[in-house]
């Protein structure tokens, strides 16, 4: 069975504690916490250690997707106790400046493929640059986001077939025209069946599909229809 | 020896039987100058989107622009429907008034085009004759003038080619050996080439022959490459060994043939012809008599004299003609080397057999 969890920002906007305890009611083990926007980071590095994190067996941390007044430089450094904990780091690759500064993270350092709005990072071609960059990264596949850029799913299968023994995590929502993360249609999940043979049911899912609590397990079950496991015969 | 989709199979294949293709090197370096000309055009006043492209067909596209082509172009449109479409249509139009030709008034260009029907209305009554074209022009000889990495065109492409892909009941033979060629898709290509066979006898007589001898020469050399290259995208999935080595894989077949196709038609028409002779004629003798044909044939349209008279010349005074005698032999030499590649070559010939005529 996939593992599957949430990412606090989608269940509590800016709020990790409240997400926090709306993924742990409902029994799920995996846990993304949210430091999208730039605000964000700090108070959640310096809370950490109070954090409640029982219970949970995967945790990844993601870092703000732009960067107004913090310099990249930092970032970095704020994300310390971060990576302290060996917790994966999720990064949008436009965010990358300098290459060098994120080569220490090694395989801890998830790129993330982005929606049609940026400019890089939306296929394998455009990924490339960066893992030839950063060699040990790895994968995260947001299965939201390439949808949006090719609704086949042949561009996800592409970069699966290129950076699948990188692929260490996935995130799942439907991305909608105004790049917002929604909850599963059945178009999306019929798009995420194509591609599901392709992912090893090991790699941890987070769902970034922004649901009331009430919808959490309904959600859940969507992905596990979208991503089924197949059967060894 | 296998099929192998190289990303200039021109030039190797030129080098291998001491071909003469100074024409067709012009008309591609022309091509590519003009495309990047337009893409200033487009990019200094930021008019488009993510959502929509800027698509250009015809010679432009297939890298085969000689003096006095036109530029066949439109707005491909892939996202929310706006009314301000129609002005940046127009805004691009009157932006490239001075460096290219008005395209064809009555053609499919110039204008917009929306992603939905090019997708969903293959076939049927919907599917009229001007979204076949675009449709399939939209395959084989397109391009977007941003270049690769351009999302809303290569989100169209992708998905017209999986709307041919996702209907087969099975992608392998039966042997489960190699990929099928994709029926459906063959099917609607050669519906294509004949459609602009019959348009062109319409066109002759809705224009009163006004224009006939050079769309006589552009039927019998270049509308029939793109042919060529759409039947030999569809031949190449059996043969290409890169597609077929991923039989075995769990990965979903469809998907995989999507990919492959994709990467076809990013080559022009001579591109995916020239591949295959690389990879499959072992003489020379095909490759010889088309592309010295080819070159010839690029050669006089890329005379504004000869251009000119074939614009005038009607078809009551072509058989004294001799521009147009020098066509037919040119266009002779071109179908030779066609018929020697599709009938006696022992890679092509079964498929032609198969999947050319019924």
């Amino acid at each position: 069975m996939r593992p599957i969890g949430f990412s606090t920002g989608a269940l509590a906007y800016s709020d990790y504690s409240a997400g926090l305890s709306i993924i742990r009611s409902h029994n799920l083990r995996c846990v993304e916490l949210s430091a999208l926007r730039e605000g964000e980071l700090e108070p959640l590095v310096n809370n950490l250690e109070a954090l409640d994190l029982q219970g949970f067996d995967y945790i990844s941390f993601h870092v703000p997707s732009k960067l107004k007044n913090l310099s990249e430089q930092a970032m970095i450094e704020l994300l310390q106790p971060v990576t302290l904990r060996n917790w994966p780091l999720i990064v949008h690759p436009d965010v990358i400046e300098r290459f060098d500064r994120w080569a220490a993270f090694g395989n801890l350092l998830f790129i993330e493929n982005m929606d049609k709005r940026k400019p890089v990072g939306r296929t394998a071609r455009e990924l490339a640059m960066f893992f030839e960059r950063l060699p040990d990264a790895s994968l995260c596949l947001d299965m939201g986001h390439v949808r949006q850029v090719d609704p086949t799913m042949s561009v996800a299968l592409e970069i699966l077939e290129r950076f699948g023994h990188k692929l260490r995590q996935l995130h799942v929502s439907e991305v909608n025209t105004n790049s917002q993360h929604d909850a599963l249609s059945f178009e999306t999940v019929l798009a995420f069946q194509k591609i599901s043979s392709s992912i090893p049911e090991t790699i941890p899912v987070i769902l970034e599909s922004r649901v009331p609590p009430d919808k959490v397990d309904e959600e859940v079950l969507r992905c596990r229809d979208a991503l089924p496991v197949l059967i060894a015969a | 020896m296998g099929l192998t989709l190289t990303n200039d199979p021109i030039e190797p294949l030129a080098e291998k039987w001491s071909l003469r293709i100074d024409e067709v090197r012009e008309a591609r370096e022309r091509a590519r100058s003009k495309r990047q000309e337009f893409k200033e055009i487009c990019a200094k006043e930021k008019l488009l989107t993510q959502d929509t492209s800027v698509v250009v067909f015809g010679s432009l596209a297939r890298d085969e622009y000689t003096v006095g082509s036109d530029a066949d172009w439109t707005l491909l449109i892939d996202g929310e429907a706006n009314s301000d479409h129609s002005r940046v249509a127009r805004r691009i139009s009157a932006l490239i008034g001075s460096i290219f030709e008005a395209p064809n008034p009555t053609g499919a260009f110039g204008g917009m085009t929306f992603s939905h029907q090019l997708i969903h209305n293959i076939g049927g009554p919907d599917d009229t004759n001007a979204n076949t074209t675009q449709r399939v022009l939209m395959l084989l000889e397109s391009r977007s003038i941003h270049g690769l990495g351009d999302a809303a065109y290569g989100r169209v492409v992708r998905g017209i080619l999986n709307r041919y892909v996702e209907q087969e009941i099975s992608h392998l033979n039966q042997e489960h050996t190699t990929y099928k060629v994709p029926r459906f898709l063959l099917n609607d290509i050669v519906r294509f080439w004949r459609t602009m066979a019959v348009d062109f006898a319409s066109k002759q007589w809705a224009r009163g022959g006004q224009g006939w001898g050079i769309r006589n020469a552009k039927l019998r050399l270049s509308r029939k490459l793109i042919y060529i290259s759409g039947l030999l995208t569809c031949f190449s999935c059996p043969l290409d060994g890169d597609l077929n080595s991923k039989i075995d894989s769990e990965r979903d077949r469809a998907l995989q043939l999507v990919n492959h196709l994709r990467q076809c038609v990013k080559n022009s028409p001579l591109e995916v012809l020239a591949s295959f002779l690389l990879a499959y004629d072992t003489t020379g003798d095909a490759s010889k008599l088309i592309f010295t044909a080819y070159n010839e044939f690029l050669g006089i349209l890329n005379d504004v004299g000869k251009r000119q008279h074939l614009q005038d010349l009607r078809a009551e005074d072509s058989a004294r003609d001799s521009l147009f005698l020098e066509i037919r032999r040119v266009s002779d030499a071109f179908q030779e080397g066609l018929d020697k590649f599709f009938f006696e070559n022992h890679n092509i010939l079964p498929l032609t057999k198969k999947y050319g005529v019924f």
